[in-house]
């Protein structure tokens, strides 16, 4: 029931990575792959159909933390209080820019939500960048590794972002102009920039944890995962990097949850059974419903949506 | 003030917890209507029923979306800053939240998004069903959040063991009074803020006259009946709840013993404004029921004659009534949640120790960022939803676009090829 448990968690933590991270990644990338208010707005109408379906990973992982696994909970407050804080402060103004950029029709009100979209995505890629080396080294520190580590982390999440936002920004709509096939080729071009410039981050990343910073983290299953992220970036690196990067991306975004729960020096309690029975009888039966809405939502909005959505 | 962490940290959550039911309260009271109306459309093929839907329901995702920037806000406030609680009651209190989380919310946030982008995209039944299961999660939602506040007031179904509470009997923790008997205060109490806000925007399109599609005929006669029914069960399940105020929760005694407790009650200074809070919140809920107790009988007695679509007088004042619901719930669950003080879980954590030790400069911080934000939000949602009801249905978030505008040639044919082939993701 606690392996059960906590690979529930692993699930909910590295899909929340998986999929949140395309629509903060192309938040993010905001900025560079569109230029002018119709193509910010191709950007939104991207990120719109899956950033409700995306974070809810997120709020459950929270829950299972909490009601399953207190006492990392506590851990996780005490060392990242103010991380936690910063991430959180970023999450609401990401979303506050997404719910109401469509609800005023001005041109300075989106810029002003567009800026909150961008600044809340890279507050958040930052603040899980800052958490991943809390959490493997066993506390903040200010020193290279943290440095580091959060440099790759956001990396991967605009590595994902630009995989996401190649495949999404092109389309039927976007045919008739050819400024607007540009998104789609300034993304995918830049999946290999932002996958040499992670590699590197990585590789140092590696490095100074050997070095020094974290010895009880780096044993053999972090090293594995430390030698596939590099090998999946060195392969996005390449001329095949927009072509595979859509599943390189996913791969190389999930390594940090994993990393996590393979090799932070994290508390564990065993689970009181009345509470695991609890909660896993409650679970299972409506585990089908969250699965097929999830499956739903994505497979129904994978054509590109109507440029005009309560969102857009 | 500013130098007490607590105190912050209390004020904070009690303006977070405020915010966030005012706008789940709205979306609770909304969603059974627009799930009627849309089963009405769909059954009959309703076009205007259909608009009335795509009105409401451009209301409802308004207002949703500040429901889930709070909420999440909430969630996370609630690990962040009481973290003692967590350590104590983190199997027992923390167990209903996630299951909310997985069971209720992912649940529901999911479905909403295939509501929202599938008006076109899917077959009207289908349409019809991802709002059911909104609804219904909206509700389980409900259930689960009561179900851990429930336990705050009236700890029940556990053991401690090394000072933490470990969970013996669930059903207990389910059936707990303390939670049943909130959740139908607050569904009963919801479904008047919905009538309301319907009966307010009702009442200022038909003074208008403009009401070609019958919405606003059908909302205020809605809200009349839910007006006449529910403030009776509302007060029911409001006054079994004063009886367990002074009860002793039945695992009184495994973490104080009793002369302790009596120690720790009396030790707290319960200060002059947590008492002026406490029975104002009383007040202002009871004399906003009353209110509302007598507003039903008197648009009753206006329906027969005609009235309801055309007395100026009636109408008039009906636009502000949404504030009495609103008032009534803000007021009550101040009264609910400082009658509990000193304890956040009674007899057992005092709310001094469930918080987090935070100190005094970053309490600041976080206090004064997240409650500007939450009263920029608060105000730019509210603002949008007065907006949006006075616009009426031709010019709300979801209402139905003509297609063929004359500058956007593309858009007219819908049935043609797309030129180039779809990228998928």
């Amino acid at each position: 029931m606690d392996l059960l448990s906590a690979a529930l968690l692993a699930l909910l933590v590295v899909g929340y990575l998986v999929l949140a991270g395309a629509d903060v990644g192309l938040g993010m990338l905001m900025p560079h792959v569109a230029r002018g208010p119709a193509q910010r707005r191709r950007v939104v109408a991207a990120i719109a159909p899956y950033f409700l379906a995306s974070e809810v990973w997120l709020v459950a992982a929270l829950g299972v933390l909490a009601g399953l696994f207190p006492a990392l909970e506590h851990h996780a407050v005490v060392e990242l209080w103010p991380v936690l804080t910063v991430l959180l402060a970023g999450w609401l103004v990401r979303d506050a820019g997404l719910w109401l950029r469509a609800r005023v029709d001005g041109e300075r009100w989106r810029l002003v939500c567009d800026g909150a979209i961008v600044a809340g995505s890279w507050t958040l890629a930052a603040s899980w960048g800052l958490a991943l080396a809390g959490l493997l080294s066993g506390g903040l520190a200010m020193n290279p590794f943290t440095l580091l580590c959060t440099v790759t982390v956001i990396g991967l999440f605009a590595l994902r972002g630009s995989a996401f936002g190649a495949e999404r920004l092109v389309g039927p709509a976007a045919c008739g102009t050819d400024r607007d096939a540009e998104c789609a080729d300034v993304a995918a071009h830049g999946t290999r920039l932002i996958a040499r410039a992670t590699l590197g981050a990585a590789v140092l990343t590696t490095a100074s944890a050997l070095l020094s910073a974290t010895p009880e983290a780096a044993g053999p299953p972090a090293l594995a995962l430390a030698l596939l992220l590099s090998a999946v970036l060195a392969v996005t690196s390449g001329l095949l990097g927009p072509m595979l990067s859509r599943h390189t991306s996913a791969v190389a975004i999930a390594i940090p949850g994993l990393l996590v729960a393979v090799a932070a020096p994290l508390p564990s309690a065993p689970i009181p059974p009345t509470t695991a029975v609890f909660v896993w009888a409650t679970l299972v039966p409506v585990v089908p419903v969250m699965f097929v809405g999830q499956v739903w939502l994505y497979r129904m909005t994978r054509r590109p949506a109507d440029e005009r959505t309560f969102f857009t | 003030m500013f130098e007490d962490p607590l105190l912050l940290a209390r004020l904070q959550f009690a303006l977070t917890a405020a915010t966030h039911y005012v706008f789940v309260a709205l979306t609770l009271g909304l969603a059974p209507y627009i799930l009627t109306t849309q089963l009405i459309a769909t059954v009959r093929g309703d076009r205007s029923r259909m608009t009335a839907v795509r009105f409401w329901g451009g209301l409802y995702l308004v207002n949703y979306g500040m429901g889930v920037l709070s909420g999440l806000v909430m969630e996370l406030q609630l690990a962040l800053n009481w973290s003692g609680l967590h350590a104590m009651f983190g199997y027992t209190f923390a167990a209903p939240l996630a299951l909310e989380t997985m069971t209720a919310f992912f649940v529901e946030s999911t479905f909403l998004g295939l509501w929202i982008f599938g008006w076109d995209r899917m077959g009207r039944w289908a349409h019809l069903a991802c709002f059911a299961v909104v609804t219904t999660t909206a509700y389980v939602s409900a259930w689960w959040v009561l179900v851990a506040n429930g336990f705050l007031r009236d700890p029940v179904g556990f053991t401690m063991v090394d000072g933490v509470a470990h969970l013996t009997d669930p059903v207990a923790l389910m059936t707990n009074p303390a939670a049943t008997m909130a959740f139908g205060h607050v569904v009963t109490g919801s479904l008047l803020v919905g009538a309301l806000v319907i009966a307010a925007t009702s009442a200022h399109h038909l003074i208008g006259g403009d009401d070609g599609h019958g919405i606003f005929r059908r909302g205020i006669r809605y809200a009349t009946l839910v007006l006449c029914v529910v403030p009776i069960p509302v007060a029911g399940f409001g006054g079994v709840q004063f009886e367990l105020f002074d009860q002793a929760p039945p695992t009184s005694g495994l973490t104080y013993t009793a002369t302790e407790i009596e120690a720790i009650e009396s030790a707290a200074e319960n200060g002059v404004l947590l008492q002026a809070a406490n029975m104002t919140g009383d007040a202002v809920m009871m004399t906003a029921w009353t209110l509302m107790f007598l507003l039903g009988p008197v648009l009753l007695a206006a329906w027969p004659l005609g009235g309801l679509d055309r007395w100026r007088w009636l109408l008039a004042p009906l636009v502000l009534t949404p504030l009495l619901p609103y008032l009534a719930s803000v007021g009550g669950w101040v009264f609910r949640e400082t009658n509990r003080q000193p304890w956040t879980v009674v007899h057992h954590l005092t709310t001094a120790d469930a918080v987090t030790p935070l100190s005094p400069g970053t309490a600041v911080v976080s206090f004064g960022f997240f409650t500007l934000a939450f009263a920029a939000l608060a105000v730019i949602t509210f603002w949008l939803l007065v907006r949006y009801a006075r616009r009426g249905p031709d010019g709300g978030p979801l209402a139905e676009r003509r297609t063929g505008e004359p500058d956007d040639p593309a858009a007219s044919d819908g049935s043609q090829e797309p030129t180039a082939p779809v990228h998928t993701f």
